[in-house]
């Protein structure tokens, strides 16, 4: 992932997302982190996906009813 | 000392069904959470509970063919989706591939565009958006897209788990999620804009 023609914003950019989905290797990670640290521009745009992650899961999250789960250990195997 | 062989059959009996009740219990308790992933890969409620049902039934039914150790809630999302896929709820294609030409930051330039070029902060400007909001823009992206980012993101599943669950390639997972959440801050940005920047 090294490289002088990179930009290292660019290249933040296209971490976030695998940075959030703790898909990066370690070096990677790190790379990710320094720059965060130091920039105040992608230090934002991390936040902002990171708070936007949150708010969509916490948004769309539904909750089983109690029917359905009783439904379902109707389904076990009778026991003998 | 020995055993005779209806005792070896017994003990093998008591052991098989010890290992399906701790299965079952195990399958049980993991419900709500696949629950959660399966209400936003189908439309309605009554779907997603009708596939929970057929799914439970099924695992139940050839739980000998999990492998113990290895991850039972993808395992469950695995048969849940097949199910899916059988009952031609889903038709497996490739997602239609429309250029999308706005960055991962999309979302948070648009709103900042509309707080006046004003730092928006990050807390306040997700507040412009409901909780509808932000169901309606999940169910408007395509639904080979949506299920990466509800697997990924609403399950915590790693990309080799949903490439499993999904039966494609770590790369397709990881360029679906790509193009999905582009989708989903496009849907987003529309709602947010629409819901008007005087609700502060």
């Amino acid at each position: 992932m090294s490289g002088y023609a990179i930009d290292p914003c660019d290249q933040c950019e296209e971490m976030i997302q695998p940075f959030l989905d703790r898909e990066l290797s370690e070096e990677e990670r790190q790379v990710a982190e320094s720059h965060l640290d130091g920039c105040d521009y992608c230090r934002k745009r991390y936040k902002f996906e990171e708070r936007l992650r949150r708010y969509v899961r916490q948004a769309v999250t539904e909750s089983m009813s109690p029917e359905l789960k009783a439904k379902l250990a109707e389904l076990r195997t009778p026991l003998i | 000392m020995g055993e005779t062989a209806p005792e070896t059959e017994a003990r093998r009996l008591a052991e098989d069904a010890r290992d399906r009740v701790r299965f079952e219990e195990e399958a049980l308790d993991l419900a709500d959470q696949v629950y959660r992933v399966a209400r936003r890969m189908v439309s309605s409620r009554e779907e997603a509970e009708d596939l929970m049902q057929e799914t439970y039934a099924r695992a139940f039914r050839s739980w000998r063919s999990f492998q113990p150790g290895t991850n039972l809630r993808a395992w469950l999302l695995r048969i849940l989706t097949n199910l899916n896929i059988d009952r031609g709820r889903r038709v497996q294609r490739s997602p239609d591939m429309q250029p999308l030409e706005e960055g991962d930051y999309f979302l948070y330039n648009r709103l900042e565009e509309s707080t006046q070029g004003q730092n928006p902060d990050e807390e306040r400007v997700l507040e412009r958006l409901s909780q509808d909001d932000a169901v309606s823009a999940l169910s408007a992206v395509p639904h080979d897209f949506r299920d990466a980012i509800v697997l990924v993101d609403i399950g915590d599943f790693s990309y080799n788990d949903a490439a499993q669950i999904l039966d494609i390639p770590v790369g397709t997972v990881m360029s679906r999620l790509h193009r999905g959440r582009r989708i989903l801050k496009q849907e987003l940005a529309e709602r947010a804009v629409a819901d008007g920047g005087d609700s502060r």
